[in-house]
């Protein structure tokens, strides 16, 4: 980010240019910047049993200030691909495919080397995880582990950072943080630990925010809370979210756009609007439909619809399209040839022979450019 | 159980490690051994047997003047005394059967009538007679030489004539280079006889006979390969039995205390607690104190029962071994009775044994292994220890006697006993030690 | 704190009240006079020596008389094998060798093993790691009588016969420290190197395993993802977290200790309590393996109460109340 002046010295200060956008994302104001692009990124893992491809080919732009929501059920290789982002992945075991990019600040991470690696890390791109319990390190109080990042990442003194650290807590609206930041993350529930988190993940003011199902293992009040509370302060800091979840109703409530995967593949993306609305994908559309309504009519005949099937093991794929074995409307066609994720002559990118709603989905999309 | 065990993916896992299998492959070869030593390949007796002088060295090892020396006294002894004694016999045949009767293993006296073999015998003795003699010479002259060279030295430094001194000095160095050809020659005579006297045996009694030199002899002329070979029959009995014993208890007291909870699992927590406070070590010691008991010496101390000598080791050690495998059964049992497949098979019905049975005692068979492994491993380094205390085995070799008994030779520069135990004891340990990792890695990738 | 202390004390009584009666039993099922003075006592020498330790009460007298003699560390009684000595200060003077080769053990090998498994660590299932964990295996799989015979050759019987310049170790013996510092480190130094040698394989194993498990976790990919460098996430954020396992391990090895050097002891011939203990169970001497039996189980159950207590300390998540 080279039009960014230097966070270091900055303090709170939103950066000029998302100030001048206001923060959020904004899809009709023109095309927004790309901050991170991800382009045919294949990650494998070495295991006993051989190799095994975990994300096939994905493309993507998280664009600067936007909320982007990754979706998909367990093992769709939604969070290798957070991971593969910021190379977490053990490194003798995972490796990327050769053509495989992730441009960011015009650095290919995948390529980087540790001091590059070092620098982005929590500086530029922050992540925060599913499990608050496990990842904070438990014999080392909260305020050192938030200050750990500054110490890495500023020129601040001891001082200011505790300073900061305070800031930071309050900011993520933890009660009495002169107190807290003594306390170890035992001392602390799973909410304020997930607080804890996102603060530490804030605190250097990153441009991409990567939360790894952050509220999956909360309680739904306290979800709730921290969703709010991750809006908020993308709002204030005009960090861009990059949201990794299952469960539809949190894409509904804090995302821009949507990424939907399937068995290590993109197969939809696009607006939230557009997508919760004229689904292409008929997985999508059966995940939409398998979401509990509020208020539905429940009656003895009326049941919750279900995927039928599991998520195909990646070591067994189907042949043709991977979803063909759970697709109710597969056809010859779908076992024959995989289809590609393409463009042509539909509103948005689906990864189907036969896309689902296309006039709902034209016209959506024309309201939408216009 | 083993069926269901073999059919596993952590099995399958196993198999494909190269090395584990080539150690399985190792440890299959020493149970042949075992199988074979106790089938009687190799005897009690066997490991007893003179075979040749003390502390011969094995194969490779080059012989020096002073063992040389040594070795051939030896046989010279041993010939002469038999000789002695079948002079002293009178009558031909007598003295046929008293040379017959001597035997060093296959390598027997020579079958020529007596009459052939005095006169090999007496030119024997002389050239010994003279050898000693020479020897002796060459020890003064050798003496004399560097007091002269220091005298020489001495009067050079002052200036004195030397020239006296000097040929003098001559005249002995003279003397010394003749004496040696001349001892070598002797040597060589009496070597040639001991060969005719005591031929090497040919065939296939040739190659028994070296292979029961091959690793030398002890400090008493027996076979160290021979004892080393037995001892693998001892190592597997010892490791063998403990590790069953210790297993088995471990496993039902474990697996019992967890399922069944409540006093069952106070009473072995405490059991195990308490038995774990008292040092390993001790507790074997002491376990092997009171089962070495008077009263039941009566038992274990059968002189022609010398498997049941070994009976206080397998009781210490089962004994003290079962702690480890209780409580990691105990833990694991904790984990599988939470189980779904377990709950359903309760909820169905099925009665509390067969589900202990049935469901979650198989589910334990790679910690069975494993344990089993890591204690058969512990039982015979334990062996050696307490061999080496005293309180271990007795009346048959062991490594651990083997090690225990050739120390003394390692301070005079002996190595083969200790060695030989300790390179058959490696090889079977190490090989154990790869097999249980491998077994861990594949059934337990978490634990690393 | 000293709540916390107190609870585990008073759990443990049980347990050691439990130790003692075992141990006793154990002793008994054996006749111990009839062992010691062999076949051909008189019955006169029998009785008197029964009667002498009391073996003729019943079991819960004795029991009862023991645990009082525990409680006020009286063992005036006198060994048999060793005539005119109390137990007590055969046990007395046995701990000084006995813990001048143990302490040093410990350290050294909790050091030294350390070291190698934060390298094998660091070079996860690289060459370096490979090389040293198979290098840990080889080493377990010899046995430590054979350390001890090759150690003493090479260590302490070349260098005299070849007469070197240097001899830093002495063949065997021990004296005492207070007296002769320089001879104590001559005496111990060589056994210590041996003890630490032998325990090496393992421990490195142990600690390697801890340190792995360590670096799977979730914090550590947090740290990660924080920007920190490897050598600080190794230093730092593991190396404190597994020195909680390791701590307690030590703990737990310490009593071990004081009999793992039995073997050492017999064959340097240093009369610590190992050694003593050996020669009162092949002398039959009954006294002192009864002594001395309880006495390494109590200071055993200290050092896991210790250990406890330790534990809490170093690791926030024990609540000492």
């Amino acid at each position: 980010m080279t039009n960014r002046p230097d966070t270091r010295s900055r303090g709170l200060q939103p950066p000029e240019q998302e100030v001048g956008r206001g923060g959020g994302f904004q899809p009709r104001d023109g095309r927004p910047k790309a901050v991170l692009e991800v382009r045919r990124l294949t990650t494998r893992f070495r295991t006993d049993d051989g190799v095994v491809t975990a994300v096939d080919d994905v493309s993507f732009d998280v664009l600067a200030g936007e909320t982007l929501g990754i979706v998909g059920e367990s093992g769709c290789g939604k969070t290798v691909t957070s991971k593969s982002i910021m190379r977490l992945l053990p490194e003798h075991i995972a490796s990327y495919g050769e053509h495989s990019e992730v441009r960011f600040d015009g650095v290919n991470i995948l390529r980087a080397d540790s001091r590059q690696m070092r620098r982005i890390r929590g500086d530029k791109i922050a992540m925060i995880f599913q499990e608050p319990m496990t990842s904070l390190n438990p014999v080392f109080t909260v305020g050192w582990q938030i200050d750990e990042a500054l110490r890495y990442h500023t020129n601040l003194s001891r001082r200011e950072r505790r300073e900061r650290t305070i800031e930071m807590l309050r900011l993520v609206e933890i009660p009495n943080p002169e107190r807290r930041i003594g306390q170890y993350p035992h001392q602390l529930s799973g909410g304020m630990r997930q607080r804890v988190m996102i603060a530490m993940a804030l605190c250097c003011e990153p441009d991409v925010l990567i939360a790894d199902e952050p509220t999956t293992a909360l309680d739904v009040t306290i979800q709730a809370q921290i969703l709010d509370l991750m809006s908020s302060l993308k709002e204030k800091l005009g960090t861009a979210i990059m949201l990794i979840t299952h469960n539809l109703g949190v894409v509904a409530q804090v995302c821009d756009r949507v990424l939907v995967m399937y068995a290590g593949r993109v197969i939809e993306q696009g607006c939230v609007r557009e997508i919760f609305h004229a689904p292409q994908h008929p997985y999508t559309q059966a995940l939409l439909e398998s979401i509990p309504k509020h208020g539905a009519r429940r009656s003895r005949t009326h049941k919750l619809p279900t995927i039928r099937g599991i998520v195909p093991s990646l070591r067994h794929l189907p042949a043709g399209c991977r979803f063909n074995d759970r697709c109710t409307y597969c056809q010859q066609r779908c076992i024959d040839e995989e289809p590609e994720l393409i463009e042509r002559g539909l509103p948005r990118p689906v990864r189907c022979h036969f896309p689902l709603n296309q006039a709902l989905a034209s016209a959506d999309h024309a309201k939408g450019e216009r | 159980m083993i069926g269901r065990f073999l059919g596993s993916r952590g099995w399958r896992r196993f198999r494909r490690g190269r090395l584990a299998m080539a150690s399985l492959a190792v440890i299959g070869v020493y149970f042949v051994a075992a199988v074979a030593v106790t089938l009687g390949a190799v005897s009690r007796e066997d490991t007893k047997m003179r075979v040749g002088p003390n502390r011969l060295p094995g194969f490779l090892e080059r012989i020096n003047a002073e063992k040389r020396y040594d070795f051939n006294k030896w046989y010279v002894g041993e010939l002469s005394g038999v000789f002695g004694r079948a002079q002293r016999a009178g009558d031909e045949a007598a003295a046929r059967e008293m040379l017959g009767a001597f035997a060093l293993a296959e390598r027997r006296m020579s079958g020529a009538a007596p009459s052939e073999l005095f006169p090999v015998y007496e030119t024997m003795e002389k050239a010994w007679g003279e050898l000693d003699d020479a020897l002796a010479m060459r020890e003064d002259l050798a003496d004399e030489r560097f007091v002269l060279r220091a005298e020489a030295a001495e009067q050079r430094a002052s200036g004195a004539d030397a020239s006296a001194t000097e040929a003098r000095l001559r005249e002995v160095e003279e003397r010394l280079s003749e004496i040696r050809p001349r001892v070598e020659e002797l040597y060589r005579e009496v070597e040639r006889a001991i060969e005719v006297l005591l031929p090497m045996p040919e065939g296939l009694r040739g190659l028994v006979y070296r292979l029961r030199i091959g690793l030398g002899t002890d400090s008493k002329g027996a076979s160290i390969s021979s004892q080393a070979v037995y001892s693998v029959k001892i190592a597997f009995q010892v490791g063998f039995v403990t590790a069953l014993l210790a297993v088995l208890i471990g496993t039902i007291l474990g697996a019992s205390a967890a399922f069944f909870g409540g006093w069952v699992d106070h009473v072995v927590l405490w059991v195990v607690s308490t038995l774990s406070s008292i040092p390993y070590l001790v507790l074997m010691a002491v376990f092997v104190y009171v089962f070495q008991a008077p009263s039941l010496a009566k038992w274990f101390d059968n002189p022609d029962r010398p498997g049941l000598g070994l009976v206080p080791l397998y009781a210490a050690f089962g004994l003290t071994f079962w702690i480890g495998t209780c409580r990691v059964i105990r833990g694991e049992v904790m984990k599988i009775k939470e189980l779904e497949y377990v709950q359903a098979a309760t909820a169905l019905g099925f009665g509390r044994f067969s589900i202990l049975l049935r469901h979650i005692i198989p589910n334990t068979a790679h910690i069975m292994f494993i344990n089993f492994s890591l204690l058969f491993i512990g039982a015979i380094k334990s062996e050696v220890i307490l061999t080496f205390l005293g309180l271990g085995v007795k009346g048959q070799p062991s490594w651990g006697i083997m090690i225990s008994h050739g120390a003394d030779g390692v301070t005079n520069f002996f190595f083969w006993e200790v060695g030989a135990a300790t390179v058959f004891m490696f090889v079977l340990v190490l090989a154990f030690n790869i097999v249980s990792d491998a077994l861990q890695d594949a059934f337990d990738p978490k634990h690393v | 704190m000293w709540a916390y202390v107190i609870r585990k004390l008073v759990y443990n009584i049980p347990v050691y009240l439990g130790i003692i009666l075992l141990t006793m039993a154990a002793l008994r099922v054996r006749d111990p006079v009839a062992g010691y003075l062999g076949k051909n006592a008189t019955q006169s020498q029998i009785d008197r020596l029964t009667e002498d330790m009391g073996l003729d009460d019943p079991f819960i007298v004795q029991y009862g008389r023991f645990l009082w003699q525990i409680v006020r560390f009286d063992f005036s009684e006198e060994s048999w094998a060793q005539p005119g000595r109390s137990v007590r200060s055969i046990l007395i003077d046995s701990i000084p060798p006995s813990m001048s080769i143990t302490l040093p053990q410990v350290a050294a090998s909790a050091m030294i093993a350390m070291v190698i498994a934060l390298i094998s660590a660091y070079f996860r299932g690289r060459l370096v790691d490979r090389v040293l964990v198979f290098l840990a295996v080889l080493g377990m799989s010899i046995s430590y009588l054979v350390y001890i015979v090759f150690g003493q050759f090479f260590g302490a019987f070349l260098p005299q016969h070849l007469d070197l310049k240097v001899q830093p170790f002495a063949i065997q013996g021990y004296l005492p420290w207070l007296t002769e510092p320089r001879n104590w480190l001559t005496y111990c130094l060589l056994p210590v190197m041996i003890g630490v040698i032998v325990a090496l394989g393992f421990d490195t194993r142990f600690y390697r395993a801890v340190m792995v498990e360590e670096s799977s976790r979730d914090y550590i990919v947090t740290a990660t993802a924080k920007g920190a460098s490897k050598p600080k996430i190794m230093f730092v954020h593991m190396l404190k977290n597994a020195m909680i396992p390791i701590i307690t391990r030590i703990m737990a090895t310490l009593p071990f200790l004081i009999t793992g050097s039995i073997l050492l002891e017999v064959y340097f011939n240093i009369p610590g309590m190992g050694r003593q203990l050996i020669t009162a169970l092949v002398a039959n001497d009954f006294p002192v393996i009864q002594a001395f039996v309880s006495v390494l189980a109590l200071l055993f159950i200290l050092s896991i109460i210790l250990t406890d207590v330790l534990y809490a300390l170093v690791d926030p998540r024990v609540r000492l109340s």
